[in-house]
């Protein structure tokens, strides 16, 4: 790497688990901060236990949640419940910037690493807590996963068919929303204490976060008091909208009209003459009106069609279009292939492991995966000895005490 | 004084991007949505206040620009740009999302900005970034959750994959966008340099495939939809249930860390009389590798999941969140909008804020802060602009150019 990376001198004490937490770190550590995730050695972190795994195969690296949202980081499996823990922590503390967690509330408060105990130890702490739904609350206490704090939030009742149950998004949304306010958060209180040198304290709800993201339903409701429902794939300004099927089982096409000249330009595609002139047609609000009979016309079109081709026509027309994609799709896609989003990094047991990589590109100082992510407790030794300077001898006793599983 | 005070956004988004500049300004950056005369055409998004189509009253509009202000300029005209470029001089972020191209046609790209101030953050939010055989490609939030890989985990088995009713697409490349240009605002000040960042919205939404998109590397069955949960080799894993007047979300899973939840369930589902102990004690650790090797047969497994769909139909949703509360079980309610901002849980957090509207003499309630930050708390001291609000604020007090010079410029159709 010719460059530094931008956060090079970032510290990160890591007490974050499953999904929505440790993505967040795992876009600073693109970025090059040092991240020092702590593992414990006796309860795993459920993304540990979570699919897709490497080969198929269950084991307690071949997660590639796991190894997706821990690459970049330092491992350390440390049993908190352990007394000699303690003292290890606090070390990590004050050589840390910033503590992150993402236990239930009170999890930290019981071992002694709330902020307030250890603000004492590093008076200049940023720390952050993020759970489901926030340090307080009538619910602050509900266990859960993100999939809970999506349904509680909002997002499944409005996804799906309005005559069928909510469909649900897939897995935890909320965890892809909540991470992105987390690094942001962080990397604008590093600032402020920077300029000030205060730290502070952030209590971050992932529900809470992920409510941005149905900013126009919420106001649609406080404003005009409308609730909005589940609306299938149909869409409040373009017509046609929806996802139609191409030749070959399960094969499907994303097709949208932005304007009547995608419309036209559709039809031409189709060689729908008689489409095209059709005057209900003219206009997105007709189009709306008559969505059946046009879905029904789009899908008999498509569906003898290849999805790929079926996209290279529109988008030669400028329609908006592309074929629906899974993992096998995404890993062949030229432009995802053009950006470097699939990254192959070098596990320490399993080899080649792939991993998405950095979100952005900088221009000057790109981000990078420098690393796969670590197993249970790899990085102990030099966590121990490099980063906190401990000598052999106390690496030793520590290990005695179990500490470290 | 906020987080981000010192900093200054220059905010040129289409309807694409416009959350980066939000979060930016949410957390105290001076923030200048600058839109061409007449206003965004993001405006001319529903739904509206009252349901009347208005540039000033967008509730997608309102939903993405508060604590910014608005100026109307037209980039396009040697004027405008002018203008433009006085107030990059000075700017630390720029942010824009115009199709790859767009901005340096009108010798607004990065390079033209880098000479004039060699620190500027350059943001670039697009749908497939800048280059690469797809760059040019058509597109809306439907086509990128298509391309980037969530749209085909969603949906009924027997219909099309589903997309959330609500876009989704340009919030989660905006939100990346954002945090990229802290990272490099981060590594300016050691360096004193900006840079160019390139966000592409297809790979932003990949976030949303919990690492389903990288099954084939990984050499992993794809998940396949399913109405309300997944498809994981061959067996249908429910996260929807119903209840007595709805439905909840129940995380009825596997596993070493999971399978504990559920054991702790199916002994409450067994104490209530809905199963019998064998259902019971089955080993719910180890229950998902007894279904990938047939041990446990896909019809006994449907039973199973009937009894626990029995055991919710009979309870409403607000005891079964209840019960989820004081048994420590992973269950939630599946909730609408009404019952979003009406929870007592957002209620005790005062998470919704009231924000004036002067202009038409009410106040809303709006998502509230993303967090809470004990020394430097987010405040919303900006409502979403009307077109054009700070046009004198920032031409005439900013730029010090005189009334009528401004007048002019609006005459001439330039602001």
């Amino acid at each position: 790497m010719a460059h530094d990376l931008p956060l090079k001198d970032v510290k990160i004490c890591d007490f974050m688990w499953v999904m929505a937490g440790p993505a967040s770190t795992r876009i600073l550590a693109d970025y090059g901060a040092t991240v020092v995730r702590i593992e414990s050695p006796t309860r795993i972190d459920t993304a540990r236990t979570l699919q897709p795994f490497f080969n198929n195969q269950l084991g307690p690296d071949s997660s590639g949640l796991f190894g997706n949202c821990n690459a970049g980081k330092f491992g350390i499996s440390l049993d908190l419940g352990n007394a000699a823990s303690r003292a290890v922590v606090h070390d990590l503390v004050r050589w840390a910037d910033v503590v992150t967690e993402s236990f239930s509330p009170k999890a930290m408060r019981a071992w002694g690493f709330d902020y307030e105990s250890l603000r004492k130890v590093n008076p200049q702490l940023i720390m952050l807590s993020s759970c489901l739904m926030g340090q307080s609350g009538p619910l602050a206490k509900l266990a859960g996963f993100g999939n809970m704090a999506a349904a509680i939030s909002g997002f499944h009742n409005l996804t799906g068919w309005p005559d069928r149950p909510p469909a649900g998004l897939f897995g935890a949304y909320t965890d892809y929303v909540a991470p992105r306010f987390s690094a942001m958060a962080i990397l604008a209180a590093l600032d402020h204490r920077r300029r000030t040198g205060e730290g502070q304290y952030i209590d971050q709800s992932q529900a809470e976060c992920a409510i941005h993201f149905l900013g126009p339903a919420i106001l649609d409701y406080t404003v005009n008091g409308r609730v909005q429902g589940r609306v299938g794939n149909s869409d409040a300004q373009f017509a046609p909208h929806g996802v139609y099927p191409a030749a070959g089982e399960d094969q499907w096409v994303a097709i949208a009209c932005r304007n009547d000249d995608d419309w036209r330009s559709l039809c031409a595609a189709m060689g729908s003459e008689a489409l095209a002139r059709d005057s209900r047609y003219a206009s997105a609000a007709g189009r709306r009106e008559h969505r059946e009979a046009i879905d029904a016309s789009i899908a008999a079109w498509s569906r003898s069609i290849d999805r790929g081709e079926i996209e290279a026509r529109l988008q030669a027309r400028g329609v908006p279009a592309h074929q629906v994609q899974n993992s096998a799709d995404a890993y062949a896609d030229p432009q995802f292939a053009h950006r470097g989003h699939f990254v192959a990094v070098e596990h320490s047991t399993l080899g080649k492991f792939t991993v998405e990589g950095p979100r952005a590109k900088l221009s000057r100082t790109p981000a990078a995966v420098r690393r796969a992510a670590p197993t249970l407790g790899q990085d102990n030794q030099h966590v121990l000895e490099s980063i906190l300077g401990y000598d052999e001898t106390r690496i030793t006793d520590l290990v005695a005490t179990g500490a470290l599983g | 004084m906020a987080m981000l005070t010192p900093y200054r956004v220059l905010d040129l988004t289409t309807e694409r991007g416009l959350l980066c500049g939000q979060m930016l300004g949410d957390m105290g950056a001076d923030v200048i949505k600058i839109e061409p005369p007449g206003g965004s055409a993001a405006r001319a998004i529903g739904p509206f206040y009252n349901d009347a189509p208005h540039p000033d009253r967008s509730l997608y509009w309102w939903a993405y620009n508060r604590n910014k202000r608005a100026v109307t300029l037209d980039i396009e005209r040697d004027a405008g740009r002018e203008l433009l470029l006085r107030l990059v001089e000075r700017a630390d972020f720029f942010i824009e999302s115009d199709n790859p191209g767009h901005m340096a046609r009108h010798h607004l790209g990065f390079d033209d900005l880098a000479k004039i101030n060699p620190a500027l953050i350059y943001v670039s939010i697009t749908p497939f970034g800048q280059d690469g055989p797809k760059a040019s490609y058509a597109d809306s939030d439907l086509i990128i959750m298509a391309a980037g890989g969530p749209l085909i985990l969603a949906g009924d088995a027997d219909r099309p994959p589903v997309r959330l009713g609500i876009p989704q697409a340009y919030l989660h490349a905006s939100a990346d966008a954002a945090v990229a240009a802290l990272a490099a605002h981060h590594e300016r000040m050691r360096s004193g340099l900006g840079q160019h960042i390139d966000v592409a919205a297809q790979q932003s939404v990949a976030l949303a495939t919990q690492a389903y998109i990288l099954a084939a590397p990984l050499g992993s069955p794809e998940a396949k939809r399913i109405s309300g949960g997944v498809k994981f080799g061959g067996f249908d894993l429910p996260l929807v249930f119903p209840a007595k007047d709805g439905y909840i979300a129940l995380g009825f899973l596997f596993g070493s860390a999971l399978g504990v939840f559920t054991a702790k369930l199916m002994r409450f589902i067994c104490e209530q009389g809905f199963c019998d102990e064998a259902t019971r004690d089955k080993n719910w650790i180890a229950y998902g590798e007894q279904l990938f090797s047939g041990a446990e047969p896909l019809a006994e497994f449907e039973r199973v999941k009937e009894v626990v769909r029995t055991f919710t139909r009979s309870h409403t949703k607000a005891e079964l969140l209840t019960l989820a509360l004081e048994h420590g079980f992973l269950i939630t309610p599946v909730t609408t909008v009404a019952e979003v901002v009406e929870s007592p849980q957002f209620e005790s957090r005062h998470y919704f804020q009231s924000v004036a509207h002067p202009e038409l003499g009410e106040s809303f309630r709006y998502p509230g802060p993303f967090a809470k930050f004990s020394a430097t708390p987010i405040e919303y001291q900006r409502r979403p602009p009307t077109v054009g609000e700070h046009n004198f604020e920032v031409y005439r007090d900013e730029l010090g150019l005189s009334e009528n010079a401004i007048a002019e410029l609006a005459r001439a159709g330039v602001i």
